[in-house]
């Protein structure tokens, strides 16, 4: 499973993307420090970051919405735009990639446009 | 003396008649993929259970060795155990794909097709010679002869539907196993046999399985599912939940039992909720805009997500 993260500008300039994996890693032959791919040589796991049954996970993500620039000699962090789209997608991805048709598989989609306010101090 | 002339003339004639009897007794090994497809067709039962034969047919069980319709997955894995694992491995008696044989097919027929126990060695070489077919032209007929095996009706519900066979003994060749006893209308299995599994989970977990099967020369593993289940679920579940619970009833899928490609069986899955904001963050002297997302995942399988 993988949870991806994005956000936008209005013109549709991707300014952030983050993403978070969720599986059992097989280990090779049961000894090896390598993953194992095929079910052949799968024996055993080296880390298991899937998702656990009953337990609630939470992911936080902090999006930086600005520019650093200097401003009568200050250094300030403008607004990149002052309204974005997030975007939040839960992937089931056997292989690894969306782009596998009849294997990937999307779960769920979030999407919120979020604004700054313009102005005041 | 004469009385042990009797016995003696009585064993002679009686130990050929039980040894040949047993014989003839025995299952027939199928000598081809079509013999083996007839031997566990689960066609005849469509007559009585069309509705359950139509869920079945949408799953995978009814495509095991061939996998999703639309891309043949499990096919093609049978082509890269033989090429990555069985030809590399210097001992397992493989240098082309001629030389596998059950023994070696069993690292996944175990479970996509169990019954191949019950076929000769041909049956193996003729498999084999499908999935290059399949794998490597596209051969539509070559990919028509994998989706004749399968896990079909007899297969959970005769074959593997005894588990502990010294306490219940082995499974009834001529019994149709489900969840009461009596007469079955028909002519090859007439008989309808109780199973003590047939809704708990220890039935589904023989192949959705606890890691390594070390049963096997080269221990494969494809499925954790199970001992995740007995491990990581049960533990915090309190009253647990058997798989049928969810994959057939919840789901209201039946025997059409469906995992990740499942909008219902995702639905079920993950509980998923967002919240996401933005906002302008101070300290002393500098503005920070920024945006933050929170995410909440609940799994609400009765096993871990995913399986590996």
């Amino acid at each position: 499973m993988v949870l991806y993260v994005t956000a936008k500008t209005p013109d549709g300039k991707e300014i952030y993307k983050a993403e978070k994996i969720y599986m059992p890693i097989p280990q090779q032959f049961g000894w090896a420090d390598k993953m194992g791919r095929g079910p052949y040589e799968k024996s055993g796991l080296l880390r298991d970051t899937s998702l656990p049954p009953l337990r609630t996970i939470i992911e936080r993500f902090d999006i930086p919405l600005y520019k650093e620039e200097k401003k009568d000699g200050k250094l300030v962090r403008a607004p990149l735009a002052y309204e974005f789209d997030i975007d939040v997608e839960l992937w089931y991805l056997p292989y690894g990639k969306k782009d596998d048709p009849g294997n990937a598989q999307m779960w769920n989609k979030f999407t919120k446009k979020v604004t700054l306010e313009k102005g005041g101090k | 003396m004469k009385y042990l002339k009797v016995v003696l003339i009585l064993l002679f004639i009686a130990v050929p008649l039980v040894v040949f009897g047993a014989q003839a007794g025995a299952v027939k090994k199928a000598k081809t993929i079509d013999e083996l497809a007839k031997m566990y067709d689960s066609t005849p039962c469509k007559e009585c259970h069309a509705e359950i034969y139509v869920e079945w047919e949408k799953s995978l069980h009814a495509r095991s060795m061939y996998g999703p319709l639309n891309t043949g997955r499990t096919g093609a894995t049978f082509k890269t155990t033989i090429e990555n694992g069985l030809k590399d491995w210097p001992h397992s008696g493989v240098k082309k794909p001629e030389d596998v044989g059950i023994e070696h097919l069993q690292l996944c027929t175990k479970c996509h097709l169990p019954q191949l126990e019950d076929a000769e060695e041909s049956v193996a070489k003729e498999i084999v010679k499908n999935v290059y077919a399949f794998a490597d032209q596209q051969d539509e007929k070559a990919a028509e002869n994998l989706q004749k095996l399968n896990i079909g009706c007899t297969i959970c519900h005769g074959r593997n539907a005894i588990i502990h066979k010294w306490t219940y003994g082995s499974p009834d060749p001529k019994a149709v196993y489900g969840t009461k006893d009596g007469e079955h209308a028909d002519a090859k299995y007439p008989k309808m046999k109780k199973s003590p599994y047939m809704k708990a989970s220890i039935l589904c977990g023989q192949c959705h399985g606890m890691g390594p099967n070390f049963e096997l020369k080269n221990p494969t593993q494809c499925a954790t599912l199970y001992g995740s289940h007995l491990f990581a679920y049960i533990p915090e579940a309190g009253e647990a939940k058997p798989c049928q619970e969810c994959h057939m009833k919840a789901s209201k899928l039946g025997h059409n039992m469906q995992s990740y490609r499942s909008p219902e069986m995702a639905k079920l899955a993950v509980d998923f909720h967002v919240e996401a904001y933005a906002h302008q963050w101070r300290d002393v002297v500098t503005t920070t805009p920024q945006a933050q997302v929170t995410v909440e995942l609940k799994n609400n399988a009765g096993h871990a997500i995913p399986d590996g």
